[in-house]
């Protein structure tokens, strides 16, 4: 029937968890008017209380809630929303959704369709990165979904190799292959998963550096063919592919090699015409300071704050004006704090049982706040933490100085830290920033894997 | 010439007496595509209700929200929906998606149900849609409609407490 009307611009929080969170905050900060939406599981989550409005739009499954295009949309339409923040996730880079809502007359927080295509193409990103001159990682031109052409291709890009879905993300299709005899194996398996997840069965072949750091760019792009960077992210500390921790400054390059990266970064940006937050992802081998790009993710991320306290700004914020039409308002890099900031993931997961995620319901939460600690939470005592979801809790995020003090920080606040009800990677966290090779920063993005876990004293 | 909500009811009725799965339409710029069921909910089998008819037990939740006839409840706030007043008697049906809730087939026609109307298995009680698809309704038991909890043209929350039907 007849939608509601409003006299203030309105925004659809197409998200959960503590991102919804930002958004319903920054949302608050510019005088907007909130609709936040939830599954069944996520009744009485703190996105839900504080917004403005809520809408229950389905089960606890996400294809049936927060995946729910038609569902959010006519929500949107009916609540008067002109704007859709996707955040992370769920359809935060998905080019047919950011299609609809602009066929709609609705405003997707993020890039243009066209952009988040280009980008979410594999091929596609990998010319636009060569055309804005930067290198990329030896590899297939083309996808594979057949084993004996991708068979040959690998005997020409050479060993080790990685495998990785062509529609993938967060590592999952994403497989390592030492040597020709394993190939095969690991293809299948690549595939399968890539199927199983995106469905999409074609895989990419790239050559595998086993020591390298990861290296990430956050850039920003307005309407008025604005582009800037707001420095780097190092985010070296993964674990099967999967970030744990984060910092900036990427102190391990020297400037001259983050300039380099800051100005390849918006030239890709500028050459899509990128509106909005996104991410760009270097690989960075530290024998032979060389650089190589691996994509460009078209969302804000996880990581976000760490880049948040070192320039000094609301970046979900500065998504929503950038949204509704205002040029970039971000610190320029002469204004930025002087500090170091490592951001540490706090996931419902339990580091003694293989990382496994245990939903639960939050019996004690206790934080220890102060100057230089941050934290980023949905969660509080009480909290019921469902097994549905990504299953990050909270973003803790200290900064200080410089990294030695910002460490230090870190193991006190650690070592403070109460949360019962549920386990966390906190005990994991406590042993990185005790560890010899993490102070000294001699780590590469396999380390946890294969020296950490495996002797966490070292 | 745009299709007008009573070309949309005629349609539906013709595709609803047909034995067709899923119907694309397209003519002057206009597409109408209805998928029987959804995927999720199959009507050959009962009707839309059944599912949720298993969940009648008193919950929590109802026995705390706002008295009957509060709306309102679904505005904003994360209660679920007003609450059955039935003492427990009732069948609750709830709204398998989140969409716009509408009482008559049409806006010139008179509603499905009422209160204090008497029901048979398969009537339709309301039409739920979203993005243009619409969804029946109908009732899986025989017996009164004791109370009608949204009012026409609201936009209703998944699970939200539509009716409550007291069986025979």
């Amino acid at each position: 029937m007849t939608a509601t009307r409003v006299d203030k611009p309105s925004v659809l929080i197409a998200n959960r968890g503590e991102i919804a969170l930002r958004a319903v905050e920054a949302c608050r900060l510019l005088n907007i008017r909130s609709v936040a939406v939830f599954s069944t599981a996520d009744r009485s989550m703190p996105h839900v209380m504080q917004a403005d409005e809520a809408v229950c739009v389905g089960p606890p499954q996400s294809t049936k809630s927060y995946l729910n295009q038609d569902a959010l949309l006519h929500v949107a339409q009916q609540r008067g929303c002109s704007f859709i923040y996707p955040g992370y996730g769920f359809l935060a880079e998905n080019a047919d959704f950011a299609e609809r809502c602009a066929q709609m007359g609705l405003v997707f927080v993020g890039p243009s369709a066209n952009a988040i295509r280009v980008m979410g193409d594999k091929a596609r990103a990998r010319r636009a990165a060569m055309e804005a001159g930067m290198p990329v990682v030896p590899g297939s031109t083309e996808a594979f979904s057949d084993l004996s052409s991708a068979q040959a291709e690998a005997g020409k890009i050479g060993y080790p190799l990685l495998l990785k879905a062509s529609a993938g993300g967060g590592g999952r299709g994403m497989r390592v292959v030492e040597g020709a005899e394993s190939f095969e194996a690991m293809f299948l398996q690549a595939s399968t998963e890539a199927k199983e997840a995106f469905g999409n069965a074609e895989v990419y072949l790239e050559r595998y550096f086993s020591r390298v750091r990861h290296i990430e760019v956050q850039i920003f792009g307005d309407r008025y063919n604005r582009v800037m960077h707001l420095g780097e992210r190092d985010c070296t500390v993964q674990r099967r592919h999967q970030k744990l921790v984060e910092e900036s400054p990427a102190v391990a390059l020297t400037a001259d090699e983050r300039k380099k990266l800051h100005t390849w970064s918006v030239s890709l940006a500028e050459a899509v015409e990128y509106e909005g937050a996104g991410t760009v992802e270097f690989i960075f081998d530290e024998e032979s300071r060389e650089a190589f790009f691996i994509e460009m993710n078209t969302r804000i991320q996880v990581e976000h704050p760490v880049t948040e306290v070192r320039v000094g700004a609301n970046l979900v914020a500065e998504q929503l004006r950038v949204a509704m039409g205002q040029a970039l308002s971000l610190p320029e890099e002469k204004t930025w704090h002087a500090v170091h900031a490592i951001e540490f993931r706090i996931n419902a997961e339990d580091p003694a049982a293989g990382f496994m995620p245990r939903p639960g319901t939050v019996a004690k939460w206790e934080v220890p706040t102060g100057s230089g600690i941050r934290m980023d939470t949905f969660a509080s005592v009480g909290t019921a933490i469902p097994p549905f979801y990504d299953s990050m809790v909270g973003k803790l995020i200290i900064y200080d100085e410089a990294r030695d003090q910002a460490i230090e920080k870190a193991q006190q606040v650690l070592d403070q830290i109460q949360i019962e009800g549920i386990p966390t990677s906190t005990p994991f966290h406590q042993a990185l920033v005790g560890s010899l090779a993490f102070r000294e920063n001699r780590i590469y993005t396999r380390w946890v894997e294969q020296e950490f876990l495996l002797s966490p004293q070292g | 010439m745009a299709l007008t909500f009573k070309d949309v009811a005629e349609i539906l009725r013709i595709i609803d007496a047909s034995n067709l799965e899923e119907v694309e339409l397209e003519a002057q710029g206009i597409r109408v595509s209805v998928r029987r069921g959804s995927g999720t909910m199959p009507r050959k089998e009962g009707s839309v209700t059944t599912e949720n008819a298993a969940k009648n037990e008193p919950s929590g939740e109802n026995a705390e929200s706002s008295p009957a006839g509060a709306v309102a409840a679904n505005e904003g706030l994360a209660k679920p929906d007003s609450s059955d007043d039935s003492g427990g008697q009732g069948l609750e049906v709830r709204a398998p998606m989140v969409g716009t809730f509408y009482h008559a087939a049409s806006p010139d026609k008179p509603p499905f149900v009422e209160v204090g109307q008497r029901v048979a298995i398969g009537d339709p009680l309301c039409l739920i849609e979203v993005m243009k698809l619409y969804t029946t309704i109908e009732a899986s038991v025989e017996g009164v409609v004791h109370q009608v909890c949204v009012k026409n043209g609201d936009l209703v929350d998944f699970d939200a407490l539509l009716f409550v039907i007291l069986p025979d």
